[in-house]
């Protein structure tokens, strides 16, 4: 495998320049977007396109209702309410924009110091957080307000400063989470200066959640200022959408329709700019996820499989179509049981026919698994090779009844020991997994619950599913614990996953799948994550297991290695269909289809020993 | 953990000290002419001058702030300057109307925040449109509008609950319960919205771990794996917005307690700080940065339980 | 505590500025002569007579203490403590004679020697109001029933003085407490409870079993509940949470009639414009009598009054109240509004070309009325300059540290008036200027009889109105709402009704 070696100029994560252009894609965005937009530009030219001068009274315009003259009538000092509600825009937005430029200016700066070296300053700057919280505002803003005078502006400089940890903690967590990525350590290596490396990497990566949180703090700022002038301890010299809604409530009863323009002002204000920092957060997510996917692809890149053809990814409609009229007419090669399969004559446990499933998303359905028919009998280990994003993972959950979010079983049937599977309600599905249906996850870490010790992950569902006392349970799981080549499993059995090893933790996830005793596991890449030693080591507590019990198994991977050790028949999946099945000897020495041949055909360049995972994969990450 | 209580509470000290060295020196600087405005303008120059030696005032800063901290090293936070009375029982009666709506305010919003959070995050669709909606309108409105229409409906029109005023548990359980219910779904509205975002943002993120999909395929239901396990790992994130939560509704509650007219600490705030009665401010001062050493160091405390891989150090 | 103390409770104002809102453990409904419970703008700050003050605090200390004169709805002076007294032949000895039968509710008597502790403790006091006894050379007590006061000059209005604060009288033996801020000992219908007392926002007394005068005890208990907010003011009404509240403004009165209140009215304040610095040491246009009739032309009077008061109260150009022996109905509108008349009158005093004037404002009064007031000088040539001095508004106004300002000022009787605002002493005369034509009238008043006081006093006013000393705007209507259970009469002289005046309906 050729290393990647980063490179001091590694581009940062480019997220940002479309952010903009996805935003208002979405509905919510958009309208938001285009509100703060239009509130900007009243703001900046409201004052000039006011028909009267926003302070000038006349005491015939008192509490004047509407008018053609007077749009919105006249205030309690007969000032016109449209022409002021201009002006107070500008000054409302103004002092809005203050005291988020001040919190941004102390809590970014300090936060990344703190956040990037640590030390001295860290505490200190904790410790100030703790010092601004504690300090009650009101008693800052009052004394200051007996030295200066009342003042908009010095007020909001002072809240600024109050809301200034809130940009701190958040500007101090992200930079102390990526201060230790490889980029940053690259760039620190090819020894580019502090300075540039937090204006080029560091800054770029909290620039989106520090934008979210500008929105969300300018919002609190406005609602701040409408409060300050409620309590009379706001600024009447000038006009603020806060000054004119406590005018609007002090004469609610004789003039309501006073208290519903500025209301508007700043509710909608603060609705369009939450729904913004909400729409920014939702698209940024999504790229977190996208990201996220990417990363796996070339982590399985890594591997023996997917090298050797383009990794398909986040499937997509266009691509996909163009897969689905190579592949629509073909049907799955089948190759005849020889001897050994035909000998395996327990009853079929697992009948999968035509399966197909899909995802509801923004743009419509999508097919990721394109009608796929398997049968597995008991005792059986049936393998589903394939490359990421082939579909057998998709398949082994729909089994399981735990497709993500939007998608679900849209033809076929998935029949388990008679009984079926493919619209089972929820109900049905949790008397069925994990009493008779175990499952082994891929990552032995993510799997396991960190809030929670292994032995209670492991006590519980015996408890829930077998209704066993918690005496049974415990015994049962420490036996298992045991069984599965844990030294040590009362120690084990007392740690959180985080005190234990990979390896470690995949023999407990499978004691785990194990310990109901189903006739039927499914194993997702149960190697994957380990190394090469462990690898062997977890095959061979899997293997006498399935033995053991007589479980029948459906085994996920894209190691032919793993398939030649454990299985016994074996079906080749890719974009979405089984495209070759047939007894493992069989699909080993006379493969048909082009794509098992390349599949093969990798093994024996590579071996099937994969190099240990994660050297290299974070640099190599874009 | 004990070592780590103590020297937490020991910073704690710390800080409430520079805090009162802080707002002392606010307070000096904002004071103007305490002695005349306690005794009013027609009192003589002498009887003023007479007044501020009495309470200290001709001393400079440091004086006086030494002569405060030492009495109140004792225990003695003194009396109030302009009512005379003893500023730990004011104080005292004060917190425990505040407390008593925002510690309400913010367990009604820690429920309904996590209700809506859960409901939001896994039913997703319309759902949470709706409920992400609703929260932010309830964010977006000012608290003494949402106040206001909360009297006229459950207090004036269908008389459920008080209008105005307080009344001690100590005097009437319900009596206590009818004068505070508004004032806490009030100040909920606001604190709702911001934790409901967070919950469902962790539990979002917490549903999308691995682990869920294991816990489920061993034959837990989807229930008991959000109430158990989702939640726990969501909670921490949510705690801690929890108790910025309270302390922020600790300083804004004053506009709550205007409109229901409830004898709050907010109000006392702006009164003894506008007036420039010192002792109380600093009683309020002290008080409130105790509050919150002791909730941030309660909420530490929590995270860890949560989470085991947090060391508290 | 943004409570400015003032001189004379007189300052009506510190009821308008009295967002001071502390809160109210609000009370419940009555239940015919059971339990009254009222809401008032203001706190006492303390319950010591010796630092009592009168006008919206004032029922706090009549619950509990008596005066030793009474003020009646009809605007007479009563017997109380006193059954009689009378003046020497110069006005100066005042001979005061006690009921004997009075015991205060820690049990001990009401003597002579009582009520000059307690005259002598509030000349000594923090009261605002201590400066009415400045004029006070001794007081004796020959007797257990006889009280002497000699004054050093004449002052008529001493007797008023009697049946507010200065006249409250405590039990001698609770002097020397430490909590006699909280714990008051009167003779008074009511005792405080204490225990049910939230300092600053609610006082809960229960009626004295042993008072001397149950005529006057309508109730078995009371409450007074602080309700400062306008707003939580009118909820406490609609919700029905108090028999009688004191209106902050008269904002809201429809709501409180459309609740089923009763708003009872009195006409207690004047709002306008103070030109104090006539001598025009800080502004010299000041000095000039056509600028300051220039202010008085600049107003629109019936205006600001429908604008600011929706139409409750009586416009006027003159500083007494209708029940003073000065008032003249014809000085109640002596200037029209005739802002022409006003430039002329600035152009020929030299300021054609505009007038600055710096004034202090203050939002708790409410902005609309300085934009009103600004716009109207605007309107003639003057610019306003206003200065939020927030807290210290009455201070710096009376430091002085201000030529003008709007203001709103109670309406005593004649003499009590002069010493608020005419009098080269008097508080709201803080540049001291003097006229020696005032001082003359004053000198008049002050030794004559009574009927010269009163000519003389309608002398004085009209020199005071001739000569734009202030430019008053109108005697805005005080309001006080009760419940449909309750009536109570409205005093003449201050701004909360007696305690002894209210009473279940029917």
């Amino acid at each position: 495998m050729t290393a990647i070696t980063p490179t001091p100029d590694i581009p940062t994560p480019q997220a940002h320049a479309s952010l903009l252009r996805r935003l208002v894609k979405r509905p919510l965005g958009a309208i938001s977007f285009a509100f703060i937009v239009f509130v900007g530009l009243v703001a900046i030219f409201g004052p000039m396109l006011a028909p009267y001068d926003p302070n000038k009274a006349s005491l015939q315009l008192v509490l004047a209702p509407p008018s053609a003259e007077h749009l919105l009538g006249g205030d309690s000092a007969g000032r016109d309410v449209f022409s002021r509600l201009l002006a107070a825009t500008q000054v409302s937005v103004a002092a809005a924009l203050l005291a988020l430029v001040v919190a941004l200016m102390i809590g970014v700066i300090a936060g990344l110091i703190a956040g990037y070296y640590r030390g001295w300053f860290d505490s200190v700057s904790a410790w100030f957080t703790a010092l601004v919280m504690s300090l009650p505002g009101l008693v800052v803003l009052l004394a200051a307000r007996a030295v200066v005078g009342p003042s908009v502006w010095i007020s909001m400089i002072i809240f600024g400063v109050i809301l200034s940890p809130a940009f701190y903690r958040l500007t101090y967590v992200a930079v102390t989470a990526v201060r230790n990525e490889l980029y940053v350590d690259a760039a620190r290596v090819s020894g580019l200066s502090d300075g540039r490396i937090i204006s080029r990497h560091i800054l770029y990566v909290v620039r989106a959640p520090i934008i979210i949180q500008s929105a969300i703090i300018a919002s609190i700022a406005i609602a701040i200022q409408a409060g300050l002038d409620f309590l009379g301890l706001g600024d009447t010299s000038l006009p603020t959408w806060g000054g004119m809604l406590n005018d609007g409530f002090a004469n609610i009863y004789k003039a309501p329709l006073l208290m519903l323009w500025p209301s508007l002002a700043i509710a909608l204000t603060s609705i369009a700019l939450v729904l913004l920092a909400n729409a920014m957060r939702d698209v940024l997510e999504r790229t977190v996820v996208v990201r996220r996917r990417r990363r796996r692809a070339v982590a399985t890149a890594t591997g023996s499989v997917a090298a050797v053809t383009t990794s398909i990814g986040a499937v997509t409609g266009s691509t996909e179509a163009a897969l689905d009229d190579e592949l629509a007419a073909v049907k799955p090669i089948e190759h005849r049981d020889d001897d050994r399969a035909a000998a395996r004559t327990g009853e079929v446990v697992l009948s999968v026919t035509d399966l197909r499933v899909g995802y509801e998303t923004d743009k419509g359905s999508t097919e990721v698994v394109h009608g796929v028919s398997l049968d597995i009998r008991r005792g059986e280990v049936h393998g589903l090779i394939g490359e990421s994003g082939s579909g057998k993972t998709q398949t082994a959950f729909a089994v399981l009844g735990l497709l993500p979010r939007g998608g679900r079983i849209t033809t076929g049937s998935v029949e388990y020991e008679g009984v079926r599977l493919d619209h089972a309600s929820e109900r049905e599905f949790t008397a069925i997994r994990g009493r008779r249906i175990g499952y082994i996850p891929q990552e032995p870490m993510s799997n396991l619950d960190p809030s929670f010790t292994i032995g209670s992950q492991l006590v519980e569902p015996l408890r829930v599913g077998l209704g066993l006392s918690k005496k049974a349970a415990t015994e049962k799981a420490l036996a298992l614990l045991d069984r599965v080549g844990i030294p040590d499993p009362k120690r084990t059995f007392a740690a959180y996953p985080h005190e234990i090893s990979g390896g470690m933790a995949q023999r407990v996830l499978i004691a785990g799948a194990v310990s109901t005793d189903p006739d039927l596991i499914i194993a997702d890449e149960p190697t994957t994550a380990l190394d090469v030693t462990v690898q062997a080591e977890v095959l061979d507590v899997l293997r006498g297991l399935q033995e053991e019990r007589h479980m029948a198994m459906l085994l996920v991977t894209h190691n032919f290695g793993v398939v030649a050790d454990l299985c016994d028949r074996v079906s080749v999946m890719q974009a979405g269909r089984i495209v070759e099945t047939g007894p493992v000897r069989s699909i080993f020495h006379h493969a048909e289809h082009p794509y098992t041949e390349s599949l093969l055909a990798a093994i024996l360049d590579e071996g099937p020993a994969r190099p240990p995972l994660g050297l290299s994969t974070e640099g190599a990450l874009r | 953990m004990l070592p780590f209580v103590l020297r937490r509470l020991a910073s704690g000290v710390v800080l409430v000290f520079v805090i009162s060295v802080i707002a002392y020196t606010l307070l000096y600087l904002g004071g103007g002419d305490i002695a005349r405005r306690i005794l009013g303008q027609s009192a003589t120059q002498e009887t003023v001058d007479q007044k501020a030696a009495e309470l200290g005032l001709d001393q400079p800063l440091f004086a006086q702030f030494w002569d405060w901290l030492t009495s109140a090293l004792q225990g003695d936070l003194g009396r109030s300057w302009f009512t005379g009375q003893l500023v730990a029982t004011g104080v005292s009666g004060r917190l425990a109307v505040t407390l008593s709506i925002v510690i309400g305010a913010t367990l009604v919003s820690a429920i309904v925040a996590v209700v809506l959070g859960v409901l939001a995050a896994r039913r997703g669709g319309w759902i949470d449109s709706v409920v992400q909606f609703v929260t932010v309108i309830g964010f977006a409105i000012p608290g003494f509008l949402i106040a206001l229409y909360l009297v006229l409906i459950f207090a004036i029109n269908l008389h459920w609950f008080k209008a105005t005023g307080y009344i001690p548990f100590t005097t009437s359980p319900s009596g206590w319960v009818a004068s505070v219910t508004l004032p806490i779904i009030a100040l909920s509205f606001a604190a709702i919205a911001a934790v409901a975002q967070q919950v469902r943002g962790s539990v979002l993120d917490a549903l999308s771990r691995d682990y869920v999909r294991t816990l489920r395929s061993r034959g837990l239901s989807m229930n008991r794996v959000v109430y158990k396990h989702v939640l726990r790992n969501a909670g921490g994130p949510a705690l801690a917005i929890l108790a910025l939560q309270f302390i922020g509704l600790l300083g804004g509650a004053i506009i709550i307690e205007r409109v229901f007219a409830l004898p709050g600490l907010g109000q006392l705030t702006v009164e003894a700080t506008s007036a420039g009665d010192i002792p109380i401010v600093m009683g309020i001062v002290i008080v409130t940065a105790i509050i919150v050493v002791v909730v941030n160091l309660l909420i530490d405390i929590a995270q860890a339980a949560l989470n085991p891989k947090v060391r508290l150090s | 505590m943004l409570r400015w103390r003032t001189a004379a409770a007189a300052v009506a104002i510190t009821g308008a500025l009295a967002l001071t809102s502390c809160a109210a453990d609000g009370g419940g409904s009555t239940d015919g002569g059971g339990n009254l419970t009222l809401g008032a703008i203001l706190a006492p700050t303390t319950l010591d007579p010796a630092g009592s003050e009168w006008g919206n605090r004032a029922p706090y200390y009549q619950a509990v203490f008596d005066t030793l004169l009474l003020a009646t709805p009809e605007g007479t002076i009563e017997p109380w403590l006193a059954t009689e007294w009378s003046y020497n032949e110069d006005n100066t000895v005042l001979t005061l004679t006690l009921r004997d039968d009075v015991t205060f509710s820690d049990g001990s008597k009401l003597t002579g020697d009582v009520v000059k502790q307690n005259l002598e403790r509030f000349k000594a006091g923090t009261s605002p109001d201590a400066g009415y006894f400045s004029g006070i050379a001794s007081i004796e007590a020959p007797d257990e029933t006889t009280v002497v006061i000699t004054l050093s000059a004449p002052d008529p209005a001493m007797l008023n003085y009697l049946t507010r604060d200065p006249g409250l009288i405590g039990s001698a033996e609770s002097f020397e407490s430490e909590d006699l801020a909280t714990n008051p000992v009167g003779s008074g219908p009511y005792i405080l409870d204490t225990d049910a007392t939230v300092t600053g926002t609610s006082y809960v007394y229960t009626k004295n079993p042993d008072y001397w005068n149950p005529d006057v005890q309508h109730y078995d208990g009371l409450t007074i509940n602080v309700l400062g907010d306008a707003t939580a003011a009118l909820n406490a009404i609609k919700a029905g949470e108090a028999n009688g509240v004191k209106l902050i403004s008269n904002d809201n009165l429809a709501e409180v009639e459309g609740a089923g209140w009763t708003v009872n009215a009195n006409e207690l304040d004047f709002q306008g414009m103070l030109l104090l610095d006539r001598a025009g040491t800080m502004n010299p246009a000041l000095n000039d009598v056509r600028v300051r009739q220039a202010f008085n032309y600049a107003f629109d009077r019936e205006a600001l009054l429908t604008a600011l008061q929706t139409d409750h109260g009586t416009v006027t150009t003159q500083v007494f109240p209708e029940t003073s022996d000065a008032y003249d109905p014809a000085l109640d509108d002596y200037y029209t509004y005739d802002p022409d008349k006003a430039k002329e009158l600035l152009a020929e005093a030299g300021y054609g070309d505009g007038l600055t004037v710096s004034m202090p404002s203050s939002t708790l009064l409410g902005e609309a009325t300085y934009t009103l007031i600004s716009q109207q000088l605007a309107d003639v040539g003057i610019t306003a300059e206003y200065t939020d001095p927030g807290n210290n508004f009455i201070a710096d106004l009376l430091a002085p540290k201000f030529p003008a300002s709007f203001m709103a000022l109670e309406q005593n009787p004649d003499w009590q008036l002069i010493q608020f605002m005419i009098a080269p002493t008097a508080v709201f005369n803080p540049f001291h200027y003097e006229d020696p034509k005032v001082n003359e009238y004053i000198q008049q008043i002050q030794f004559g009889d009574e009927a010269t006081q009163a000519s003389v006093a309608k002398e004085l006013n009209t020199y005071i109105v001739e000569q734009a000393w202030f430019a008053p705007f109108y005697r805005v209507q005080g309001s006080y709402g009760t419940d449909a259970n309750t009536t109570v009469e409205m005093l003449p002289t201050n701004a909360y009704p007696a305690i002894y005046d209210f009473q279940p309906k029917g």
